[in-house]
């Protein structure tokens, strides 16, 4: 035990020395390169609610709990600035089939709104000029609770495509962009018709866990129940494991197929309503 | 003063003295190697693993055998951290990106010298000496391992502790406390003998 005592202390005493300027004497060379780092542009897998090309790692489950609250800010504090509610929900699961794959089913109390979709990462690079990702939304949605007929009769049904370009031109800077098309963007009104979309969205990373974001979807006039563009700005706090989104925005419709057709309410700040969303990702 | 000046002369001397009769060995990279490290916050716990590690270990004799100091013997390996394996994919990129800063330093490597080899029932135990490079900074560290022979070749275990602050890795303590400042660090890997030539 001395011995060993000794012989430790002689080595801490002599190794340090030893080692500065030496030049290894072993012959082996490192074989490959190191790990290539992920690209990454946007952090999470959505917006506010505009999809980013941003994918879970196979076989993760993604949680999410959104509120939007019905009432404005602008109610003041008899409604607690809207907090008091009613509120729109929207509870959501998505698994990753790969790497670049997953698979998501959202409901949302909003018409019982009930969506299916599928998100792929297409490519992504990170070239001298920035970080780019490109991706693809599609979805099929049911409104059971806006027509007598069945949730998959034509009045109910609706499908959607969206198309994603994220683009990091600097380092803690994200922009996406997000054209997309819909058809029957007003269930129940007795006459289905498609409309386009284009979403255009940024968040700038403040820190390693703070970032701010703003994201903005131009609509068609898809009748007066969505006369407005939807639009939203908040905060993005994220840890090892969560999102949490605290959000202002003119809209409360938090499906895809809900938020692509617009918004009732203008933007003006009189009718801005508070939301967050939290997402946890699970690993089993 | 005289007691280094002595040790650095033997030193020197041994190494001369014993490449004649030095074995070099590499990590079989075709082995199941695991390296983990070991987070325990407040209000998590966590592991993360690779089996990406590579190096070598350039005995001063054909095979290792117990003795008190051996300073002719060498050795170097590293761990590429891009690959380090937390279990959720948002973890990673926060240890790559945040914490370990891979893009700039893609390795934790240690090198340095065997100390001291005693013999176990299973094999050696033994005391390295040597410089830890994580994120840009060196610490000199004592790591202990069990050496088990494996054919010709070796199998060893190793484990050690390490602080985040001493390599300047920064814990933002704003938010939640997820990652630990002290991590406890296992190496499992299997060495064979270098290839010939």
């Amino acid at each position: 035990m001395r011995h060993s005592v000794v012989g430790f202390a002689i080595g801490a005493l002599l190794i340090p020395s030893m080692l500065a300027g030496q030049e290894r004497r072993g012959s082996w060379q490192r074989s490959e390169p190191a790990t290539e780092v992920p690209v990454t542009v946007f952090h999470s897998t959505q917006s506010a609610n505009l999809p980013t090309a941003e994918t879970l790692a196979k076989g993760e489950i993604l949680f999410e709990i959104s509120h939007r609250f019905s009432p404005s800010i602008s109610e003041g504090a008899d409604a607690l600035w809207g907090l008091d509610g009613p509120v729109v929900n929207r509870l959501g699961l998505s698994y990753a089939v790969s790497d670049r794959a997953m698979v998501g089913l959202l409901r949302s109390n909003l018409a019982d709104n009930l969506d299916l979709q599928v998100k792929l990462r297409v490519w992504e690079a990170d070239a001298g000029s920035g970080a780019y990702m490109l991706g693809m939304v599609g979805g099929i949605a049911i409104n059971p609770e806006l027509t007598d007929v069945s949730a998959f009769d034509g009045e109910s049904l609706q499908y959607y495509a969206q198309a994603i370009l994220n683009v990091a031109p600097v380092p803690g800077l994200a922009l996406g962009l997000v054209p997309g098309v819909i058809h029957n963007v007003n269930p129940g009104s007795g006459d289905p018709e498609s409309a386009l979309s284009v979403g255009l969205t940024g968040q700038l990373y403040l820190s390693q866990h703070v970032s701010v974001l703003g994201e903005w979807n131009f609509s068609e006039d898809n009748g007066i129940d969505l006369a407005h563009d939807a639009g939203a700005f908040g905060v993005e706090l994220e840890t090892g494991g969560h999102f949490f989104k605290l959000l202002i925005s003119n809209s409360v419709r938090l499906n895809p197929a809900q938020h692509m057709g617009g918004t009732p309410f203008s933007f003006d700040p009189d009718e801005w309503r508070l939301g967050f969303n939290v997402t946890r990702l699970l690993s089993f | 003063m005289r007691l280094r000046a002595l040790a650095l002369l033997g030193g020197a001397l041994l190494s001369t003295v014993a490449q004649a009769g030095a074995q070099e060995y590499h990590v079989d990279r075709e082995a199941d190697n695991r390296v983990t490290f070991v987070s325990r916050a407040a209000i998590e716990e966590f592991e993360g693993v690779t089996d990406r590690i590579d190096g070598y270990v350039l005995l001063g004799q054909e095979r290792l055998s117990a003795g008190s100091v051996r300073s002719e013997t060498e050795f170097y390996f590293e761990v590429d951290l891009a690959s380090l394996d937390t279990g959720i994919s948002l973890r990673n990129r926060h240890m790559r990106d945040n914490y370990l800063e891979v893009a700039e330093f893609p390795y934790a490597a240690l090198d340095g010298s065997i100390a001291t080899v005693s013999e176990t029932a299973e094999g050696f135990r033994i005391e390295a000496i040597g410089r830890m490079a994580i994120h840009g900074v060196e610490q000199v560290v004592s790591v202990p391992c069990e050496v088990t022979e494996e054919g010709s070749g070796y199998r060893a275990r190793c484990a050690l502790q390490v602080l985040l602050s001493d390599y300047d890795i920064e814990i933002p303590r704003v938010m939640f406390l997820k990652l630990a400042n002290e991590i406890q660090l296992r190496l499992d890997f299997h060495l064979k003998p270098a290839p010939a030539g």
